[in-house]
């Protein structure tokens, strides 16, 4: 079956008629209720047994303080003493702004270069596959592994990256012992870890946009650049956003990689968030106040998502 | 026409761009399949030139305190039966939230659930999914793994099939509807074939996601139903971390998620050229 | 005790898993089948370098006793989460727990663990097991771990630090064994001919008792320490002594004029990977890692690292700080599994279990192998500096939030190192918190005037 669909040549107007037909015509849609409920049951079920349950539980123990005895767990009500004691504990504050920096520096790295590798595959007519198989590899590496590997690339006395500078006349540098290389050092790891991801969201979106709207605007003679601004960029804005949700969320976790790299170090360079949670929560076996940190956590960037979502909504409607 | 036209016209300078950043991808994970063929020792003192040993390889996959080749059943199974759980329930899911009458407030808390589930961090988590396990006597099996990493990769999946739904053109299903299609049929042969290579892309990550991961799996497996990351995490030691067999274990993990992806390569392709709406 | 050996079944257990097991254990073992035939039991322990040693000695068990261990293998990083998950649970899914000297006193405090002794009475210690530290014996009602306690572990693995020394360069030096500290430096110092070779390597990174692991021998073995009397329930805070300052001065010393450059970011693996590339003169190293200095495979310097105790001053004794592994029996698991449990145990501890484990490549728990000639062997040259040292093995923490004070210690002994603060600031610093994390917890502590 096909169906054509008039495009205008510019690509505002075309998304705001998708959507605004959209909006009009869901309500004839929709009419068997079964059906609406049937196959959204499987997804409700499994996020209310396997979600709910696991964060009320976490919640309810940051009011507490749980030690053990005699076998039995003893709960001491606290009220809100956990989360008052967040503030003065000066490895959060470390962790936070490290994770903040490592957050924004990831991020906009993986998307970065995602972006431009996605859009250069696109382009290209010869050995696509080549390319999108070689892109996608790292991913497929176990998050300890790249960290152990690049621990030993990283390596001042052995390492791979020291002795390739070192044929270029530059002196070794101690990748994870200096801080002011260190998180940067992190940084990088993650953007080779994660850019894959990227490069394969980017790139199913950029393949499955219309292509009549490109023919029309080399019609019109635009530049790559005018492309890329006012056709392709706009046409990509839910995916930028998705993708950009989902690196930034993950890379609140991240802990892989530091663990095995750092620890930490040195001093607290690369102290990362969920770093000082695994420590309180695990290694020191805190766990009202590991939980109040998670939940605590969990807060800030959903309110950072939320602020992200806002602007956008707001910037969408008045383009 | 101008040296700079030719080479513009070729394609040239896309080319090489894209050749370094292979190269910056592939030096990495050709070191660690090298790696695996090394003597710890040749592999610390930085020598670039070595003879290939296979002892590594074969402790990982013959030793007697190695399980690696039933660590490696057990991570398929669970990757590609979450996976195909996961996807399933999600555009499923997906499809009824965003094209189904359902008050906005639903939907909104429903995504935005499962996108602050998405910022757990997964340590805590694995603790109350093992206990929750151990009530119900599931804790040596795989399917509480199972059911954990779809559950886990459940937000994600979410998402990017609800960008995909919406893009299927709704007088599409508005003509289906008006011929009388009932919604399994308008599912399957309207709007399946045009998510395809989005489901495709869905599919491999999250089958990487559930392969690669580790903390979960740890809590909720035990010697039998191990997977390939809690084997390889073994190699990563109190007292050193065993290069050369991690290195192996990486190599040959690396393995299944590779055919995947060239198998889910041409079928993006596939999906592309044949569902495309001109 | 001897159990029976004729072919009575005691009214201990059940053999599990056929007769013909049963046959095999009165049969074949003959005379060295000294353990009652028991139910099967799982283990919880951590893949290590000395864990295939572990797994040859249980599977001589097996051939002579017949009874079945189950060996559930971790990486380390998490097994102390798979313990407590199963100590936690209304019903354990390991009866022995191999349990770290880091998380031991957790589980002991806890009450995770039932003492040996509740489970048999009869249970008598082999007068030749290294006690370590007096860890294996635990008051529940004082809290506090002496001989006057429950038995409630047996070592699995005495795992201490030694010096790690080049044998070689000391021979084409002419140097003698360090024993005290100025004589470490003055070794070091001979034999630091940067960046071929370093006097020392130490190991300066923070991570989890890591700096901190590496600074106890020269603390305690200057006679400073951290606490007051930890025995007696006194958690005086003494870090920021004079003899804490003498400590920590040394040691920074020796990094700056005989150790590595970036001694603040080296790690275990690093000052290994030093020592097995021959790049170190001097490592102290726990001695579980001395099967990898022999190794062609892994080690350059095959048959030149020689041990000795870690150095102390003059008039004191040898410090040793542990890193052992203890052997529990969970307290939430069915009855014939604990009795099975501590028959195990007590085949373990014994010599002829402990001459099979080393000669499988493990460390031996027992000095009556250390007597034996096959500690003249020069495969085991390490035997006799650690039978040496292991009597004065020091138990760093005796509470269960230790490791809240060993990421103190780590940060800020990592600062030191690496040169942001001064030595006094540090001690004094990491005391004062240190003191603040023991009142917490309400332990009787007090504190030290800072130092200047």
């Amino acid at each position: 079956m096909t169906v054509v669909v008039s495009p205008s040549a510019d690509a505002a107007s075309f998304k705001r008629a998708r959507r605004t037909g959209n909006a009009r015509r869901r309500c004839h849609h929709g009419d068997d209720v079964v059906w609406r409920w049937a196959i959204f049951s499987p997804a409700l079920l499994l996020m209310l047994a396997l979600s709910v349950l696991p964060l009320a539980n976490l919640v309810f123990t940051s009011f507490y303080d749980v030690t053990w005895a005699q076998g039995q767990a003893i709960w001491t009500p606290r009220g809100f003493a956990n989360y008052a004691a967040l503030p003065g504990d000066a490895l959060l504050r470390a962790g936070l702004v490290n994770t903040l920096i490592f957050a924004a520096g990831a991020v906009a790295g993986q998307m970065l270069m995602g972006f431009v590798l996605a859009l250069l595959c696109s382009r290209v007519t010869r050995g696509q596959v080549f390319y999108r198989t070689l892109f996608i590899l790292p991913i497929l590496i176990p998050g300890i592994v790249v960290g152990a590997i690049w621990k030993l690339m990283f390596n001042y006395d052995f390492g791979l990256l020291n002795q390739a500078i070192g044929l270029l006349g530059f002196a070794a540098q101690n990748w994870l012992g200096t801080q002011q290389t260190a998180l940067a050092s992190v940084i990088l790891v993650d953007i080779w870890h994660w850019t894959p991801f990227c490069f394969l969201l980017f790139l199913a979106g950029i393949e499955s946009l219309p292509q009549d709207i490109y023919e029309a605007a080399e019609i019109d003679g635009a530049s790559l650049w005018q492309e890329l601004r006012y056709v392709t960029l706009p046409l990509m804005l839910p995916t930028i956003m998705v993708t950009f949700a989902f690196r930034l969320m993950v890379a609140f976790k991240v802990f892989d990689e530091v663990y095995l790299l750092t620890g930490g170090g040195p001093g607290t360079a690369t102290e990362v968030l969920s770093f000082t949670i695994y420590q309180r929560f695990f290694t020191e076996n805190r766990l009202g106040y590991g939980a109040a940190m998670s939940v605590m956590v969990i807060f800030l960037v959903s309110i950072l998502l939320v602020t992200g979502l806002s602007v956008r909504r707001r910037a969408a409607v008045v383009a | 026409m101008s040296l700079l036209t030719a080479l513009r016209r070729h394609g040239v300078a896309k080319h090489a761009a894209l050749i370094a950043a292979a190269a910056i991808v592939v030096v990495p994970v050709v070191w660690v399949v090298a790696a695996g063929f090394r003597t710890q020792i040749s592999l610390l003192m930085g020598a670039f030139w070595f003879t290939p040993v296979l002892a590594s390889f074969n402790e990982v996959l013959f030793s007697k305190t190695s399980d690696f080749l039933v660590n490696y059943r057990n991570s398929l199974v669970v990757g590609l039966t979450s996976t195909a759980l996961c996807l399933m329930v999600a555009t499923l899911a997906a499809w009824s939230l965003h094209r189904m009458r359902w008050p906005t407030w639903v939907v909104h808390v429903f995504l935005g659930w499962a996108l602050v589930f998405h910022m757990m961090p997964p340590i805590a988590l694995a603790s109350a999914w093992f206990t929750m396990a151990r009530a119900v006597g599931l804790d040596s099996t795989l399917l509480s793994l199972v059911l954990a990493h779809t559950v886990l990769n459940l937000p994600m999946a979410l998402w990017l099939m609800g960008v995909y739904v919406r893009d299927v053109p709704i007088e599409l299903e508005e003509a289906a509807r008006i011929d009388g299609a009932s919604t399994p049929t308008l599912l399957w042969r309207i709007v399946l074939p045009i998510i395809a290579p989005g489901l495709a892309a869905a599919a491999v990550l999250s089958f990487v996601f559930s392969w690669n991961e580790f903390a979960v799996a740890l809590n909720l497996t035990v010697k039998a139903t191990a997977t390939v990351p809690v084997a390889i995490a073994k190699f990563a030691q109190e007292y050193e971390i065993r290069y050369t067999q991690m290195a192996a274990s990486a190599a040959l993990s690396i393995l299944p998620a590779l055919i995947l992806l060239l198998f889910a390569q041409r079928y993006i392709v596939k999906g592309l050229t044949q569902g495309a709406v001109k | 005790m001897k159990p029976a050996t004729s072919g009575r079944v005691t009214r201990r257990g059940v053999v599990v898993g056929g007769g013909a097991l049963a046959a095999t254990a009165f049969g074949a073992g003959g005379h060295r089948a000294r353990a009652a035939v028991a139910e099967p039991i799982s283990v919880v322990i951590n893949q290590s370098p000395w864990f295939d040693s572990f797994r040859q000695t249980v599977e001589l068990y097996e051939k002579q006793t017949g009874n079945k261990v189950d060996l559930d293998v971790n990486p380390f990083a998490g097994s102390l989460e798979k313990q407590r998950n199963s100590v936690r649970a209304a019903k354990g899914q390991y009866d022995l727990l191999v349990m770290n000297s880091g998380w031991f006193a957790e589980l002991y405090f806890g009450g995770f663990v039932e003492a040996i002794t509740d489970i048999d009475p009869s249970f008598k210690l082999d007068p030749d097991v290294y006690t370590l530290g007096d860890t294996i014996w635990f008051d529940p009602v004082k809290k506090v771990m002496t001989p006057a306690g429950k038995l409630m572990s047996i070592p699995i693995s005495p795992l201490i630090p030694l010096l790690y020394y080049r044998g070689d360069l000391y021979k084409g030096a002419g140097l003698s064994v360090a024993e005290t500290f100025a004589e470490l430096e003055a070794n070091a110092g001979k034999l630091n001919h940067p960046p071929g070779v370093y006097g020392i390597v130490q190991r300066g990174a923070r991570g989890t008792a890591s700096v901190s692991f590496d600074f106890y021998p020269y603390l305690y073995g200057f006679g400073g320490g951290i606490f007051k009397d930890q025995a007696a329930g006194d958690y005086t805070v003494t870090l920021n002594s004079e003899t804490g300052r003498t400590a920590l001065d040394y040691y920074l010393r020796l990094a700056k004029q005989a150790g590595h450059p970036k001694t603040a970011s080296l790690d275990q693996a690093d000052v290994i990977q030093n020592m097995v590339t021959g790049k170190a003169a001097h490592i102290m190293m726990v001695i579980a890692a001395w099967s990898q200095m022999d190794d062609p495979n892994k080690s350059a310097v095959v048959d030149k690292v020689e041990f000795a105790p870690p150095p102390h001053a003059p008039g004191l004794p040898t410090a040793p700080g542990l890193g052992h592994w203890l052997g529990g029996v969970s307290r939430n698991v069915p009855d014939g599994r604990k009795r099975a449990a501590v028959e195990f145990l007590r085949w373990f501890q014994g010599k002829d279990a402990q001459l099979a484990n080393v000669k499988a490549g493990g460390i031996p728990i027992n000095a009556a192998v250390y007597r034996d000639p096959i500690a003249e062997e020069h495969r085991y040259r390490w035997m006799k500096p650690l039978a040496a040292a292991l009597p004065h093995a020091i138990n760093i923490y005796q509470f269960p939030q230790a490791s809240e004070v060993t990421a103190i210690l780590d940060l800020g002994l990592n600062r030191a190192v690496a040169g942001e603060i001064t030595v006094a600031d540090a001690l004094n610093s990491m005391s004062e918190q240190i003191y603040g994390v023991m009142g917490k917890y309400d332990y009787k502590t007090g504190k030290l005037p800072p130092l200047r």
